[in-house]
């Protein structure tokens, strides 16, 4: 055991050597300070590990804001320098950038990163040094718990809420178009399961009577068991509480248990415009419907040039354009307006402007209570003839919503 | 009622594909005493080729099952020979659970590069079509990945009972010294019979692959399945493999149907338990030190 | 032989020292968050080492108990409130040993069967915990997961009370096996790993000291969940029973080296420092894991003993040449 003192010297000297240069050199490097240079913004998403996927839109409609404002002469004069960093889907990994962010490299600003479930620790480190922090994802009811005033969800809603739009439509049908009757599936996750459920009472209190419900676990491979007892039921309604794959496999079941009901709702996976029709069939899509913020051909300030500045980056149609992309790019969009009103960029002044007043997005207006609980409303969008249109609530809508559902196959 | 006995019917299909990703688990384990951690990867991967061939060949996967087959066997041995061979002897089975624990991260990763994290199915015309029986759905694509498996069990258990490999294999799981005696070549035998265990995944892949969707973190999923399952029949057992597949898949699908899926995955582990609790060997074991 | 044998608690001290000491040169907040996910570490190491190490039992499934301890403080804490910061840290000790008492019956279980069995029966225990912290919601919260009160610790010295907390952790699980190491109840280890039928057949009481070995390892390691859990604030069954904490505890104690006082500390350092800060500065590229899996594989074919061992066997060959040599 005690032979080999020489090497653990010199190893201990090394070590402890790196530790105080990386500790000096933290004291000295700071590189946002004047108001004239660049203004450096944070963020940490996932680019890999489970979240990877949205974690690149996410940083596309950063990188796609912070283009278009320097391209224009920068904020308040100053050009926009992200500087984004990988939390592998990691909730350690996640607070070790955030402190890296704020205490090492210095930068002005922070942005959010994806998922509900790194969206509080992250938050939580800004909080303790005085950062604003304005996330594009992870609005699940967890998030608004610990009452931070740094904090603002950057989406119409809180996630839990986003169902509430289906809720409203329905009620709005005569009473005899109404269905009577609602199955739900639910994902045990931060925010299906809880969305489906926030549904599933408010129809209850409307007097849809709910004939089954069941929440199954994210790994879960085969849902027909549960498709199949939905289907002998014949429910009226179907509210799916979906993330993505268990979203196609819904549907998937029920096509093969041929068994298509007059409404089917799903609160994520039927809202994805390239890769829902890719799995399900696309002609399988007629009639689906989910909730949406951004959705293509929206008319909300700022969507068009979006809309245009992501295609000619990363090719495609508005079909293909990805909504986590147009949130991120929507946190943008409210940074700017704080400068315009303010004509100050700093923590204090987003944190005490954001909190009253609304703010124009491509989102729709947007707006916060003190926790940073969005105070809008989500829009109804549903398949028809192959694409995905918005058609509740009517002041946005660019259809009538088809209902009921047709059959299978279009 | 019809809820359970549609979930019994639905255990038995799927304990054919687990049965025969568990297979290939086994027969590793058998010749090589090597707990292969790397073996939900290699379905994924198997997956993948299946996929990619579909996608851009239009090549059915069934028909493509040669092809995906021979890449899968010179992956195994591949693998064998860089990572597993030069392990030291004693303390092989220790290391080779994280050497092969490290391989799947590799094929994970690489999977990552090629496919990125998108989920992918491979959707066949035929994916959607069931047919009704007595009143039971039975969607084709599970009839024939259950065909699929029985077909390839069936071949491995003839390559590995009538061919002289097969003998070689079998002499030397029951018997490594006097294998070693009769000259077998226990180096030949074991990169040969990784790369039979990994051919395997193929098979099970493409299968797979047509039941549901996957992405290159799938495998986690899968390996605490597939060890549970070579475990509960005994290490080393291809009979037992494919018993463990049918009593998980069974009795994980009464139970999501009877009581609630969010318990189904738990079925698995405690019947695990259960079992080793009275026989820490399996059910068809041979061996209680797994890593003599 | 009386110098050499003063070496180790001289090391000990200077190592000690210097991490008591380090956080008075101010280090930069980012750089005392790396020290605090690498000190969680080098304490899990050590505890596994306990484990896997001495007793040869590789367990993977030590997350799980992370888990325990990690969701016993967020849960007490849910009825019990935090004024000073320092509540939950006292609360340590009695999680340690309680996780240590779950681990009981669990151990008399699992120890029935031996090496990979055993690591694979550990997996199954980990996916076990993880499907009740989901599935008990009344208790756990769910995939909601559970929330702990931020610690009220100034932000200039926000990361310090952690630090010292798994300073004096990181001393106890190294005083423990460095007491282990002399004792009977190392030797008796040692006879279990070697051989553990013959060990009992010459009257080592094989049951008592696998079973003292892994409650002990896994006391220490639903501790480290439970100030784990304190610093991250939130806690969600995919993160609290997460795979991949089991990987890296037992990749760096195989790195550093099995059966060492010093192997499994080296090796969270180097391991978990390389990590924080690698996927901080060079993250987002996809060869990311690739690279991971190249390095796990290159420490496993090239050095399969772990550094420790490695570089004693080669200090002891260039002595004995010495020695050959001046003869």
């Amino acid at each position: 055991m005690s032979k080999h003192n020489r090497l653990w010297h010199r190893s201990l000297t090394a070590t402890v050597a790196a530790l105080l240069a990386v500790g000096c050199a933290s004291g000295g490097g700071s590189n946002g300070g004047g108001s004239t240079g660049p203004l450096v913004i944070g963020a940490s998403v996932s680019l890999t590990g489970d979240f990877s996927d949205s974690g690149k839109a996410v940083q596309h409609g950063y990188q796609l804001w912070a283009n278009m404002v320097n391209a224009s002469g920068g904020i308040l004069g100053r050009q926009i320098r992200l500087d984004i960093v990988d939390d592998a889907s990691s909730p350690t990994q996640v607070v070790t950038n955030y402190q890296n962010l704020i205490n090492k490299d210095h930068v002005d600003l922070t942005f959010g990163p994806f998922s509900t479930l790194l969206t509080i620790p992250a938050s939580q480190v800004a909080k303790r040094y005085g950062y604003a922090f304005l996330a594009p994802a992870g609005g699940g009811p967890a998030v608004f718990q610990p009452n931070l005033h740094n904090f603002f969800f950057v989406q119409p809603a809180p996630t839990v809420q986003s169902g509430d739009v289906l809720v409203k439509y329905l009620l709005s049908l005569p009473a005899d178009q109404r269905p009577t009757t609602a199955a739900y599936a639910e994902l045990d996750d931060p925010f299906s399961a809880p969305l489906a459920e926030e549904i599933r009472q408010k129809l209850e209190a409307a007097g849809v009577r709910t004939v089954y419900k069941q929440v199954y676990p994210s790994e879960t491979m085969d849902l027909s068991p549960i498709m199949g007892a939905i289907a002998a039921l014949h429910p009226d309604l179907i509210v799916g509480g979906t993330q993505n794959e268990d979203s196609y496999n819904q549907v998937k079941s029920l096509v093969q248990l041929k068994y298509s009901p007059k409404f089917l709702f799903q609160s994520n996976g039927a809202n994805s415009p390239l890769e829902f029709p890719d799995q399900v069939g696309a002609a399988n899509t007629e009639g689906i419907m989910a909730p949406a913020d951004w959705y293509p051909g929206s008319k909300a300030t700022g969507s068009a040039a979006f809309t245009a500045a992501y295609i000619k980056a990363y090719g495609g149609t508005a079909q293909s354009v990805d909504d986590s992309s147009a949130e991120a790019y929507a946190v943008g969009q409210v940074l700017s307006e704080v400068a315009n009103k303010t004509h100050k960029i700093d923590n204090d002044t987003i944190i005490s402007t954001l909190h009253s007043g609304t703010w124009p997005t491509l989102l729709g207006n947007l707006s916060w209570s003190a926790n940073g609980a969005p105070n809008g409303e989500f829009n109804l969008v549903q398949w028809q003839g192959g694409k995905l249109l918005p058609v509740y609530p009517p002041s946005i809508a660019q259809a009538k919503p088809e209902a009921p559902k047709p059959n299978w196959g279009g | 009622m019809h809820a359970l006995v549609q979930g019994i019917i639905l255990g038995v299909l799927t304990a054919g594909v687990y049965a025969l990703m568990a297979s290939g688990q086994s027969l590793i384990f058998g010749v090589m005493r090597v707990v292969n951690m790397a073996q939900g990867a290699m379905v994924i991967l198997g997956a993948y080729l299946s996929y990619q061939l579909f996608a851009s060949l239009g090549i059915d996967p069934f028909l493509a099952l040669p092809i995906t087959t021979a890449v899968m066997f010179g992956v195994g041995v591949g693998v064998q020979l860089l990572f597993l061979r030069p392990l030291r002897d004693d303390d092989r089975s220790q290391l080779s659970v994280l050497a092969t624990f490290a391989v799947a991260l590799l094929i994970e990763g690489v999977m990552t590069v090629i496919w990125n994290t998108t989920d992918r199915s491979i959707d066949t015309g035929y994916a959607n079509a069931s047919w009704t029986v007595f009143g039971y759905e039975i969607t084709l694509v599970r009839l024939w990945a259950f065909l699929l498996s029985l077909v390839a069990l069936g071949l491995l258990y003839l390559i590995l009972n009538r061919t002289r490999f097969g003998r070689a294999v079998r002499a030397s799981v029951q018997n490594p010294e006097s294998a070693r005696l009769l000259g077998v070549e226990a180096d030949r035998v074991a990169a040969l019979g990784y790369g039979l265990g990994t051919a395997t995944a193929a098979a099970a892949g493409a299968v797979y692959g047509m039941l549901y969707p996957f992405n290159p973190g799938s495998h986690y999923d899968l390996i605490s399945r597939l060890l549970s399952i070579v475990l509960l029949g005994g290490l080393g057992s291809i009979g037992g493999a494919v018993v463990g597949a049918l009593v998980i898949s069974v009795s994980s699908a009464v139970v999501a149907a009877a009581v609630s899926p969010i318990w189904s995955q738990m079925t698995f582990f405690v019947v695990l338990l259960l079992v080793l609790v009275i026989r820490p060997r399996g059910l068809f074991g041979t061996t209680v030190r797994g890593g003599l | 032989m009386s110098a050499r044998r003063a070496l180790g608690p001289a090391r000990a001290i200077v190592f000690f020292g210097v991490l008591t000491a380090l956080p008075s040169f101010d280090l930069a907040h980012w750089a005392m968050n790396m020290l605090v996910f690498t000190l969680m570490f080098a304490v899990m190491s050590s505890a596994w080492n306990l484990l896997g190490g001495f007793a040869g039992y590789p367990s993977l499934g030590h997350v799980a108990f992370f888990g325990i301890g990690a969701y016993t403080e967020v849960l007490w804490f849910a009825h019990h409130p935090i004024t000073s910061g320092y509540e939950p840290f006292w609360l340590l000790p009695l999680i340690g040993i309680g996780v240590g008492l779950v681990g009981l019956p669990i151990a008399a279980l699992a120890m029935r069967t031996r090496a990979d069995v055993f690591a694979i029966v550990t997996i199954t225990l980990l996916f076990v915990v993880q499907t009740l912290a989901f599935n008990l919601r009344g208790l756990t919260g769910g995939a909601q997961g559970a929330s702990i009160a931020a610690a009220p610790f100034p932000a200039a010295t926000y990361e310090r009370p952690f630090y010292y907390v798994l300073t004096v952790l990181l001393a106890f699980a190294m005083g423990l096996t460095w007491l282990g190491m002399r004792s009977k109840v190392g030797l008796s280890l040692a006879a279990v790993r070697a051989d553990e039928d013959k060990a009992a057949g010459i009257g080592v009481r094989v049951q008592a000291v696998k079973l003292l070995a892994f409650c002990v390892s896994v006391g220490l390691t639903g501790m480290v969940g439970a100030v784990w859990a304190y610093y991250e604030g939130f806690i969600y069954p995919q993160f609290a029973v997460d795979p991949l904490i089991t990987v890296a505890i037992v990749l760096m104690t195989f790195l550093g080296g099995r059966a060492t006082l010093w192997g499994p500390v080296i090796g969270a350092f180097i391991l978990e420092l390389a990590q924080q800060y690698l996927a901080y500065s060079l993250g987002g590229s996809k060869f990311y894991l690739i690279a991971y899996a190249l390095v796990f594989l290159v420490v496993i074919v090239l050095l399969p003993r772990g550094i420790v061992p490695s570089i004693a066997d080669r200090l002891r060959q260039r002595r004995r040449r010495r020695v050959v040599d001046a003869r």
